[in-house]
């Protein structure tokens, strides 16, 4: 092993026990990690966007533009000069500026949205829903099958009942929001299932890299 | 100027997406390519002004010597070795790598590990069996979990070795994951796109402009 990976390995031990550290209590050292940890993911953050955005969509365009190249490099002035504009909100003066790049952001976000979430979330889980009733008309299902897929259109239909408000919740619908509330609580077992393995899986990997790399007890 | 100009250029690019997105057509593909590297052009500029904000916020509690104020510097100093060294060698540099692998890797990954602790003490205090809704969701989560590893499969085995269900936890926990799991996420999904189509009709066309902030 070179000299910089145990290095490296020191430092990730220590910045490791320094945030576990808080388990105990507050104190300097995981005051120290934490504060790294907000620069550095910034710091991280920045060289990405201006590697994988700035400098490949706007930079290189530009010059070979001014090379004479491509003269279509030009263009990128105009993204250019209105992501400046995010800085009049350093000037009390200028600051209503930065509303011109966050209304192009949010035109965009808002514009991208409405056909992708209609496709990808609205159509193809509706069609993933009852797409199953296809088999069963074409007796390719079995009876379990069958069980499941209409369950999961009984699961739908009480999950959206729940949240449809435009109706007070008496009688049926009430009891439709009652299996609603049954088949959300299964869904949020099974996040929560999900999720705090997810975490322990983090925190074996930590602990596995504690012992086998850095203090060698395990191999 | 200061309001008007906005929700047009927001009108404009928001229609622009959901026409590009529909046409096939190669003008309006060439459109559509253009308008997301803008975006991408645009994002990195906002992220900037973030991090001038940052920079604000911390040179203030140096300033005025704020509790705890040193830890500041140590922000600037982690943020000044990423900028400096990833901007000036690149995103592939070995120092920038080492960095990313030996300071902000282990650090992002036990910052999370660190949720398990806290999601355990929180379920130890909230997870009663005190009503119908309230079990499932307790006993869904612990299939859920005991499904996802060996030794949830031993101690389950272990404890239902009389019953038909031995040997099943795993079966189980996917079984929860295919089905009841995956109607209330559908119900979720539908219901949240509503909203988010709905919510962008809104903001295409002016009604909803809280974006806008208050003033002229």
């Amino acid at each position: 092993m070179d000299f910089w990976s145990l290095i490296g390995i020191w430092v990730a031990a220590f910045l490791t026990l320094s945030i576990y550290s808080v388990l105990y209590q507050d104190n300097p050292f995981y005051r120290f990690a934490e504060h790294l940890f907000v620069g550095v993911s910034v710091g991280y953050g920045i060289v990405l966007s201006i590697y994988q955005g700035f400098i490949p969509f706007a930079w290189k365009p530009f010059v070979a533009a001014v090379e004479g190249e491509s003269s279509s490099g030009f263009i990128k002035l105009i993204p250019i000069c209105i992501g400046l504009l995010f800085f009049a909100r350093l000037s009390p003066r200028h600051t209503w500026l930065i509303r011109y790049p966050i209304a192009i952001l949010i035109g965009f976000g808002s514009g991208i949205a409405i056909p992708n979430v209609l496709r990808a979330n609205i159509f193809e889980q509706t069609r993933g829903t009852i797409a199953p009733f296809a088999a069963i008309h074409a007796g390719t299902l079995s009876g379990w099958g069958t069980f499941e897929a209409i369950l999961m259109v009984i699961g739908v239909i009480c999950t959206l009942t729940y949240f449809f408000f435009s109706v007070e919740h008496r009688g049926p619908v009430k009891w439709l929001s009652k299996v609603g509330i049954a088949f959300l609580m299964i869904g949020f077992g099974s996040a929560f299932g999900n999720t705090v393995m997810g975490r322990v899986a983090l925190l074996i990997q930590r602990v596995d890299f504690l012992l086998s790399d850095w203090l060698n007890i395990i191999s | 100027m200061k309001r008007q100009v906005p929700l047009v250029l927001c009108f404009v690019f928001g229609i622009a997406m959901i026409f590009t997105r529909f046409s096939p057509h190669s003008v309006s593909q060439w459109i559509y390519e253009e308008v997301i590297s803008w975006v991408l052009i645009i994002g990195p500029f906002a992220l900037v002004l973030a991090t001038v904000t940052l920079i604000q916020t911390h040179t203030t509690r140096i300033r005025r010597r704020t509790e705890h104020w040193q830890y500041s510097l140590v922000v600037f100093a982690g943020l000044t070795i990423m900028v400096v060294i990833g901007i000036r060698f690149g995103p592939q540099n070995s120092i920038f790598e080492w960095l990313y692998n030996n300071v902000q890797l282990p650090m992002d990954a036990t910052m999370f590990s660190l949720l398990a602790f806290f999601i355990a003490s929180a379920a130890y205090r909230a997870f009663r069996a005190r009503t119908f809704e309230a079990s499932l969701l307790l006993i869904t989560a612990v299939v859920v979990m005991m499904g996802n590893v060996p030794m949830g499969d031993f101690i389950w085995n272990s404890i239902m070795s009389w019953s038909p269900w031995a040997d099943k936890v795993s079966e189980a926990r996917q079984w929860i994951l295919d089905n009841p799991n995956l109607s209330a996420r559908r119900g979720i999904i539908l219901g949240v796109s509503l909203g988010v189509i709905s919510q962008s009709i809104r903001i295409i066309l002016g009604i909803e402009r809280s974006y806008l902030g208050g003033g002229d």
